[in-house]
């Protein structure tokens, strides 16, 4: 349903998107990456929003940039939080109904808002509306014409756990129906629970692409690096090398030491009988990688040292 | 077509800005008022002045510069547009419906204290009607040029006043062939006319002062779909 080949997209110096390639069919999948990783340039892509710098992109068998008609099976939640705050939410996705020609424009939009959990007689401007009550109206706009393609912005930003699950569940339902729905988010457990497809966006380009399963054991596998603190830093530098667990250990300051691990598992093993034969007392272990980015960065290298690596 | 014609005219009615373009045409009818106060040899002549000079010069292309920058401009800044975009919708379809808008708030705020202070000039029915011809050929001329000028840059209401105060008021001043290529010459050269007096005021023959706003509205407008179509949208 969607095709993009060799896609790159670059706005002035600032390289957005850099030599992508994907297709996507029916089902939920999922777009993992970093803030600033080029998830929302990808999905504005696929709405034909901007154009391609290089490469082609293709959705449900049409350029999205040149024929409005494919509007008509597509659905965008975009991340942008701003809406017409004049008026009801009612208004707004029959404003969206009626521009997709919908007959009974007014009922398919409380509809929609009731498949989201809100009142459609709420007659309060969207300006009165919390961030997670905007952003399941931008979720009822996307949906009112029940779309084949329906591409989400980081849709589950500013809900609660109660109404990330509600979407959660309705995103996959509607995958389960045969539509095809791609999720952008930068939450790796929020990813974990669409159960999908995942393709990973790091620095512009595509870092990892499969099952989720898969891409969490990559990560899980990647080399660590962590910081120990300890009245014995030398002593237990040289008992963790001893025990063949890390690949590398340096005093970073008085009571300091970092060691990097291949095998985050045996290290965890290993540490407290090496301080035990160490005779030092461990205060602290702290990982100094575990954040998404640096995830996302090995990912990255992982996908350029060895080609297809992670796909 | 009417649903996006709503939605744009939502945007366009915001009582702050009413309330400052109603001012402004609160002086017009004040300073109108004033002419038909004083003892003018030639009301007509001083009416017509009153028009070009406050009205034609200024208080049209702001006023419409406010409103027609906003339709599109204003949506495609704050993300928006996207919501109207993002639909099996004929592009010209959406500029006709925010020109459209733009137009219906305008008109109003514009042709009617506008008349109403060439009616307070006491230069008799002559100088209204020939306000209200001028006055709405000049808004439906901006409201082309300016909505695409609210698509095509940022702080649009700063290029359009560049644009009525260095283009309209420099070369409509400087005469010639240039002059021709300012609105202003024609709405004016419509005013005199029509007006019956002021015949400095008249530079091109009444077809052309009403056919090329119409044209600069038009091609403006085309532009805008042309933009429309192919710009980046956030």
């Amino acid at each position: 349903m969607i095709e993009v080949e060799r896609t790159s997209k670059w706005f002035g110096d600032v390289v957005a998107v850099s030599d992508v390639s994907f297709a996507v069919g029916p089902g939920v999948t999922a777009l993992l990456g970093p803030n600033g990783a080029g998830k929302s340039t990808v999905l504005r892509l696929l709405c034909g929003l901007t154009r391609p710098s290089q490469g082609a992109v293709r959705v449900l068998g049409q350029d999205p940039r040149r024929d409005p008609d494919l509007f008509r099976r597509l659905g965008l939640v975009p991340q942008q939080e701003a809406l017409f705050e004049g008026i009801a939410a009612l208004a707004f996705v029959t404003l969206a109904a009626e521009l997709h020609g919908l007959a009974g424009a007014r009922t398919a939009a409380a509809r929609a808002l009731a498949q989201v959990e809100l009142d459609p007689d709420d007659r309060r401007p969207l300006a009165g509306y919390s961030k997670g009550m905007r952003q399941r109206v931008k979720v009822a706009q996307a949906l009112v014409h029940e779309p084949e393609l329906l591409v989400l912005d980081e849709p589950l930003d500013g809900l609660d756990p109660r109404q990330r699950l509600h979407l959660i569940t309705l995103f996959r339902r509607l995958g389960e129906e045969g539509r095809c729905v791609l999720v952008s988010s930068h939450v790796l457990d929020e990813v974990e629970r669409f159960g999908s497809r995942v393709l990973v966006m790091a620095q512009g380009r595509l870092a990892a692409e499969g099952d989720f399963h898969a891409i969490r054991e990559l990560m899980d596998n990647r080399p660590h690096r962590l910081r120990l603190a300890t009245d014995r830093p030398h002593q237990l530098g040289a008992a963790l090398l001893a025990s063949g667990t890390v690949v590398g250990v340096w005093v970073s300051g008085p009571g300091e030491l970092v060691v990097d691990t291949l095998d985050g598992a045996a290290f965890r093993l290993a540490v407290a009988p090496a301080a035990r034969a160490a005779e030092a007392r461990l205060l602290e272990l702290v990982p100094l990688d575990d954040d998404l980015e640096s995830v996302f960065r090995y990912l990255v290298g992982a996908a350029s040292r060895s080609p297809g690596a992670g796909r | 077509m009417r649903a996006l014609y709503r939605t744009f005219l939502s945007t366009q009615v915001i009582t702050g800005r009413l309330a400052g373009l109603g001012a402004l045409g609160l002086l017009a009818v004040l300073l109108g008022a004033a002419v038909g106060a004083g003892q003018a040899t030639d009301p007509l002549d001083e009416g017509i002045g009153l028009v070009s000079a406050y009205g034609l010069s200024l208080f049209v292309p702001v006023t419409t510069l406010v409103f027609a920058s906003a339709v599109l401009g204003e949506p495609e800044e704050d993300g928006t547009l996207v919501y109207l975009w993002l639909r099996p919708v004929a592009r010209w379809r959406l500029v006709a419906a925010a020109l459209a808008a733009a137009l219906t708030v305008s008109l109003p705020v514009v042709v009617v204290p506008l008349a109403l202070a060439a009616a307070a000039t006491g230069a008799g029915a002559a100088l209204v009607g020939a306000t209200a011809w001028s006055s709405t050929l000049a808004t439906v001329a901006y409201t082309g040029l300016f909505t695409w000028l609210g698509l095509r840059v940022r702080r649009a209401l700063v290029w359009g006043l560049g644009y009525i105060l260095v283009w309209e008021g420099f070369v409509a001043r400087a005469g010639g062939t240039a002059s021709l290529l300012a609105v202003r010459t024609h709405t004016r050269s419509l005013l005199a006319r029509v007006a019956g007096s002021a015949p400095e005021l008249v530079e091109v023959s009444l077809a052309t002062s009403v056919a090329l706003p119409l044209l600069a509205a038009a091609v403006a407008a085309a532009l805008t779909v042309r933009r429309l179509a192919r710009q980046d949208v956030a």
